[in-house]
C-alpha cells in the first residue's frame, strides 16, 4: 500500500480583515549589471544574468538599515491612510537583517515612528517565505481582538550581508523595506449580525504555511551570534565568508521544484478557488529562470505572473510587496484583486495566502 | 532523449552533436548554472528530479543518463 505523502503544510483560515494599503522605499543607489563586469568580466557576468534575470538592483549606502527603509515607508503610509500613530495596535518587523541583536527591531520602530505606548510589537525571523507569513499573523491578531490595526514592517539588505567576491550571490540580490497596514474589515464591524457565507465573504483569507529545517545549510550565513557552522560540519563552506550569505543554487532549486507547486494546489483547495479565477499569482521574486520554469510546470498564464526581478533583483522577504507597490499597483488601487501570494526559500521555509486585495487606499514606491 | 541532448548542448554551450554518453563534462562549462539547468532541463523532458549532489558528483553524459533511467 502506498504511503501517503505528508501534508505541505499547515492550513489557516482567518476573516475580518484586510490590507488598506502598503508602501515600498527602496536605496536610490541603483546598481546595474556593468558594475561587476570588472569583478567577474563579461561573459560570467552575461552567463548568471540570463540566469537570474536581474538587469538592476538597489543597494543600501553604508549605515542605512531594513529598518530605516521601513520607518520612511511607515512615514509615507500612516498620513496617507490618516492612521495617526496612537491608532496602530501593533507592529511586526519580519526580516533576516534586522538593526541589532537586541532589542527588538521592532520596539525600536515602534519608538521611532511614535506608536502608542502599550501596542504589540515583536520581530519575525524569515526571509523569503517572510510576508504571507506575517500576513497571516496580522490577520490573526485582528480576528483573535488583539489588534484592529496591524503595521507589518517587512524588509531585507541583503547587500550588506553578501561576499562581493561570490558570483552566485553578489549578483542575485536587492534591498528594500516595505510597511503594510493591515485592518479590521469596515464591513465586519458594521454587519456583525448579518452572517456572510463564504462565497461572499472578501474578507476571508486563506493560508498554508510550512518549513523543512532540513534545508538549514543551503542558504545560511554561517557565522552567527551564538552558533557557527563550519567545514567540518558542511564541507561546501571550505573557502569561503563565514560572515557571508552562502547559497547552494542547485539545492534550493529542487527545493522549489519539490515544494511550490504542492503548495499551490494546497493554497487552491484551501481556498476551493479555480487557478482561472485568480487576477495574479505573486510569486516570492527568486530568480527569473526559476520562476519561468514554475509558471510554465504549475500551467500558469504568464500574465498572471508578474515578475519585476529585473528592476529590483531578490529583495527576500520585500519581493511580494513590491509586486504589489509596482507592477500590480495601477489595478490593486482601481479594484479588486482575487490574488495568491506565495513565499519561499531560507529555512526551508514557505507560506502562501489566497486573498482578495484592493481597492488599496496607497500602494507606492519611494526612494530613500 | 534528442530534447535532452539539445537543451544539454546549449548549457555547455556546444554542438548537439557533440553531447555524446562518453562526453566528459568537466572539460566544458559544467559549472553551478549548467548543473541548475540540467536540473530544470531533466525536471521538463522526463518530470524527474534528479538530486543536486549527486548530478554535481556525474562525470559524463552517460552517468545523467543513467540517474534519470534510476529515477
Amino acid at each position: 500500500m502506498a504511503t501517503a505523502e505528508a501534508p505541505i503544510g499547515r492550513v489557516a483560515t482567518t476573516r475580518g480583515s484586510r490590507i488598506a494599503g502598503a508602501v515600498c522605499c527602496v536605496p536610490s543607489r541603483c546598481v546595474a549589471n556593468d558594475y561587476f563586469v570588472d569583478k567577474f568580466g563579461a561573459k560570467s557576468v552575461e552567463d548568471v544574468v540570463k540566469m537570474i534575470g536581474v538587469k538592476e538592483r538597489r543597494w543600501v549606502e553604508p549605515g542605512v538599515s531594513t529598518a530605516d527603509l521601513c520607518q520612511t515607508a511607515a512615514e509615507r503610509l500612516l498620513p496617507q491612510l490618516q492612521w495617526s500613530p496612537d491608532s496602530v495596535d501593533a507592529v511586526l518587523f519580519v526580516s533576516q537583517t534586522p538593526d541589532y541583536m537586541l532589542p527588538s527591531t521592532a520596539c525600536a520602530l515602534h519608538g521611532r515612528l511614535g506608536l502608542k505606548r502599550g501596542a504589540i510589537a515583536f520581530d519575525v525571523n524569515l526571509g523569503c517565505s517572510g510576508y504571507p507569513y506575517a500576513l497571516w499573523l496580522a490577520m490573526t491578531m485582528v480576528q483573535s481582538g488583539a489588534a484592529d490595526r496591524v503595521l507589518l514592517a517587512v524588509g531585507d539588505t541583503i547587500s550588506r550581508v553578501v561576499d562581493p567576491k561570490d558570483r552566485a550571490t553578489a549578483m542575485l540580490f536587492g534591498d528594500a523595506g516595505s510597511v503594510t497596514a493591515v485592518e479590521r474589515s469596515p464591513e465586519t464591524a458594521k454587519t456583525a449580525k448579518t452572517a456572510k457565507t463564504a462565497d461572499t465573504d472578501d474578507t476571508i483569507t486563506h493560508f498554508v504555511l510550512g518549513t523543512d529545517g532540513q534545508g538549514e545549510g543551503h542558504l545560511i550565513i554561517p557565522a552567527g551570534p551564538f552558533k557557527q557552522r563550519s567545514e567540518a560540519v558542511d564541507a561546501r563552506l571550505a573557502g569561503k565568508n563565514a560572515a557571508c550569505l552562502y547559497m547552494d543554487g542547485a539545492e534550493i532549486f529542487n527545493f522549489t521544484l519539490a515544494t511550490v507547486p504542492r503548495l499551490l494546489t494546497a493554497l487552491l483547495g484551501a481556498a476551493a478557488i479555480e487557478r482561472e479565477a485568480y487576477d495574479a499569482f505573486a510569486f516570492h521574486q527568486a530568480n527569473s529562470f526559476m520562476l519561468s520554469h514554475l509558471a510554465k510546470k504549475m500551467k500558469l498564464n504568464p500574465e498572471r505572473v508578474p515578475m519585476n526581478i529585473a528592476r529590483f533583483g531578490n529583495t527576500s522577504c520585500a519581493s511580494i510587496p513590491l509586486l504589489l507597490c509596482s507592477d500590480l499597483a495601477p489595478r490593486l488601487k482601481r479594484e479588486s484583486l482575487q490574488m495568491a501570494l506565495l513565499g519561499f526559500g531560507v529555512g526551508f521555509s514557505w507560506a502562501a495566502a489566497s486573498l482578495k486585495i484592493g481597492p488599496l487606499r496607497v500602494a507606492e514606491i519611494i526612494e530613500r | 532523449m534528442q530534447e535532452f541532448f539539445q537543451g544539454l548542448a546549449e548549457i555547455l554551450e556546444i554542438d548537439p552533436g557533440e553531447v555524446v554518453p562518453e562526453l566528459v563534462l568537466a572539460e566544458h562549462c559544467w559549472d553551478s548554472l549548467a548543473v541548475v539547468s540540467t536540473i530544470a532541463l531533466v525536471d521538463e523532458c522526463f518530470d524527474v528530479m534528479l538530486p543536486s549532489q549527486a548530478l554535481v558528483a556525474c562525470q559524463t553524459v552517460a552517468d545523467i543518463e543513467a540517474m534519470i533511467k534510476s529515477s
